[in-house]
């Protein structure tokens, strides 16, 4: 029986049958399916990942045609960031890097973030990024978006006014834990607005949310009242990206719009996002490691897939390490990104990865 | 009551969070005579194992999950009373786990340490960003059978190398278990730094446990 290359979850290089991979596609979207309560993917899809499973090409691409927006978060960390910063450590300033992203990879949306990557800290240091802005619009082209994470982390202790859920909860201090993520929410919301406000001044063209949700409900709440707050205040393009396939349950009574915030999936996600008047949507379904790259990659499609048919704005799904179907790996290898971005455009139909 | 009929409410009371409830039922099922034992073992834990499938597939949520663990501790207190007193107390193993040192996220780890306590484990939860001598130190004072330590970071992860190597050195690793996790770390992680295994997420770490100290 001819074995074929693939990956486990975790990157480590395997083979596999044809039919141990179409075993290992089934599982995958019925997992999604159930955990969802969506539909499964059908059997030409399925088949369609399978042939992208089987193509004996190291790298895979889409047709003529079918290509998608491609776009960065993280800012320019993926250059110069170290390694343990999922970049490559090499000396720019973060103009070079957007130039860089803009003139060698032809990215189509580039974006500025703070090397702390979370809206807070850049609160402070607000000029120094008006500034940095207004110097990177002046020599670029491309849309510029500024990008960061809501990160309520950093408005509970040790860092933040406020007590930390993770100690509160598991002292059986619920209400005090409650009270803590709602108290983080306003704050949390206030900050991000404040930041977009500032930078929409100088001419940026978009915020990105980025792994929005990290720090459970409170999180993705704060997010969409500051996205209502920014779209009716400013112009700016708003992306909503997310941190995994649903919304983890920290508070659990959270809401926004009449739909409890805890537990939704991608498909639910987007709609919320699209209420609060974001412009484009990211979902994000964490791979697991355990599991082989078919499973994870027919779970992330099934997932993607329908939340693509629910909405009514760009999809642009999450792609990198560990998100998307592709393995939990420092520097992901090409064959099982180029097939995991196939996958998504031509049978999820994303509008942009 | 039938016997069967109390161990179905007590699970269900479990699921549904109600101490209040499982309370009186505990105290109405010691009244009629019933192995107390028996009721936690099938009865309480079923309820548990069924609250862990619930978040496992974000059905319910943290809040949840801690009200439930305060609803069983209630009806095991009961429960005891009429236990003889070797079965008092215990727990199946001593835990001590924590976030290892530079790293601050601690969520993950949070929920593993509030599962392992639901699931009657003695869980000493260090915190967040963990010195390797206070996971060392810790470890010796309580006589823990399991070191599990986290990292979400790729540049906080050989901090778990090092706690391996800690461990060996105070001359503890041999008598103990140590098991990680985090979104960082990997199986094959785990493997390459000698850890006794890694755990993907909380309700593979409470399996993984389980079979170990059941």
């Amino acid at each position: 029986m001819k074995k074929h290359l693939t990956r486990r979850g975790d990157g480590a290089l395997i083979e596999m049958t044809s039919e141990e991979i179409m075993i290992a596609l089934e599982a995958g979207t019925e997992d999604a399916a159930d955990r969802g309560k969506i539909a499964p993917l059908s059997k030409d899809d399925l088949e369609c990942l399978l042939d992208i499973f089987m193509d004996t090409n190291r790298v895979v691409s889409v047709a003529h045609g079918e290509e998608v927006v491609v776009t960065h978060d993280i800012g320019t960390l993926r250059l110069m960031g170290d390694q343990g910063n999922s970049g490559v450590g090499i000396p720019l300033s973060r103009l070079q890097g957007i130039q860089v992203h803009e003139r060698a990879f032809c990215s189509d949306t580039m974006e500025l973030g703070h090397i702390d990557y979370s809206f807070k800290p850049v609160k402070p240091v607000i000029a120094m990024e008006q500034q940095e802005m207004e110097s990177a619009l002046l020599s670029t082209i491309i849309p510029l978006f500024y990008g960061a994470m809501p990160n309520l982390g950093t408005y509970y202790s040790p860092d933040g006014p406020f007590g930390n859920p993770s100690d509160l909860l598991p002292a059986g201090k619920v209400k005090e834990a409650y009270e803590a993520q709602e108290s983080a929410v306003e704050h949390a919301t206030r900050d991000m607005v404040y930041v977009g406000q500032k930078l929409a001044q100088v001419g940026c063209d978009g915020i990105n949310f980025d792994t929005t949700g990290a720090a459970g409900d409170a999180d993705f709440k704060a997010t969409l009242h500051a996205v209502e707050k920014l779209k009716k205040t400013t112009d700016l393009t708003v992306q909503v990206g997310m941190a995994g396939e649903f919304v983890l349950g920290m508070h659990g009574g959270l809401e926004y719009g009449g739909r409890r915030l805890a537990g939704l999936y991608c498909h639910d996600q987007v709609k919320l996002a699209e209420k609060a008047g974001a412009d484009i949507f990211g979902p994000a379904v964490n791979t697991k490691p355990s599991k082989d790259m078919p499973w994870n990659l027919a779970r992330a499609v099934t997932f993607v897939k329908a939340c693509v048919e629910v909405s009514n704005i760009p999809v642009h799904v999450n792609m990198g390490m560990g998100v998307g179907g592709i393995p939990v790996f420092e520097t992901p290898p090409i064959d099982a990104v180029s097939r995991a971005s196939k996958a998504m455009v031509q049978i999820a139909k994303v509008d942009g990865l | 009551m039938e016997k069967a009929e109390y161990m179905e409410k007590a699970a269900q009371h479990i699921v549904d969070a109600d101490e209040e409830a499982v309370e009186k039922l505990a105290r109405e099922y010691l009244i009629e005579g019933f192995d107390p034992i028996e009721m936690i073992e099938k009865g309480l834990s079923e309820g548990i194992r069924k609250l862990g499938v619930l978040f496992d597939r974000g059905e319910i949520f943290l809040p949840h999950l801690i009200i439930a663990s305060e609803a069983m501790t209630t009806a095991v207190k009961i429960l005891e009373q009429a236990m003889p007193a070797d079965q008092v107390g215990k727990k199946l193993a001593k835990v001590v786990i924590g976030t290892i040192e530079g790293d601050v996220h601690d969520i993950g780890k949070g929920i593993v340490a509030t599962m392992l306590r639901v699931y009657g484990f003695e869980v000493f939860d260090l915190g967040r960003d963990v010195p390797i001598a206070t996971f060392v130190e810790k470890a010796k004072e309580i006589g823990a059978d399991v070191v599990g330590s986290s990292a979400l970071m790729t540049t906080t992860m050989v901090g778990q190398k090092a706690l391996e190597k800690a461990l060996k050195d105070a001359g503890l690793r041999d008598n103990l278990i140590t098991m990680l996790g985090g979104a960082a770390t990997t199986e094959h992680w785990a493997a390459k730094i000698g850890a006794n295994f890694w755990a993907e997420s909380a309700g593979d770490t409470v399996m993984k446990l389980k079979e170990i100290f059941s």
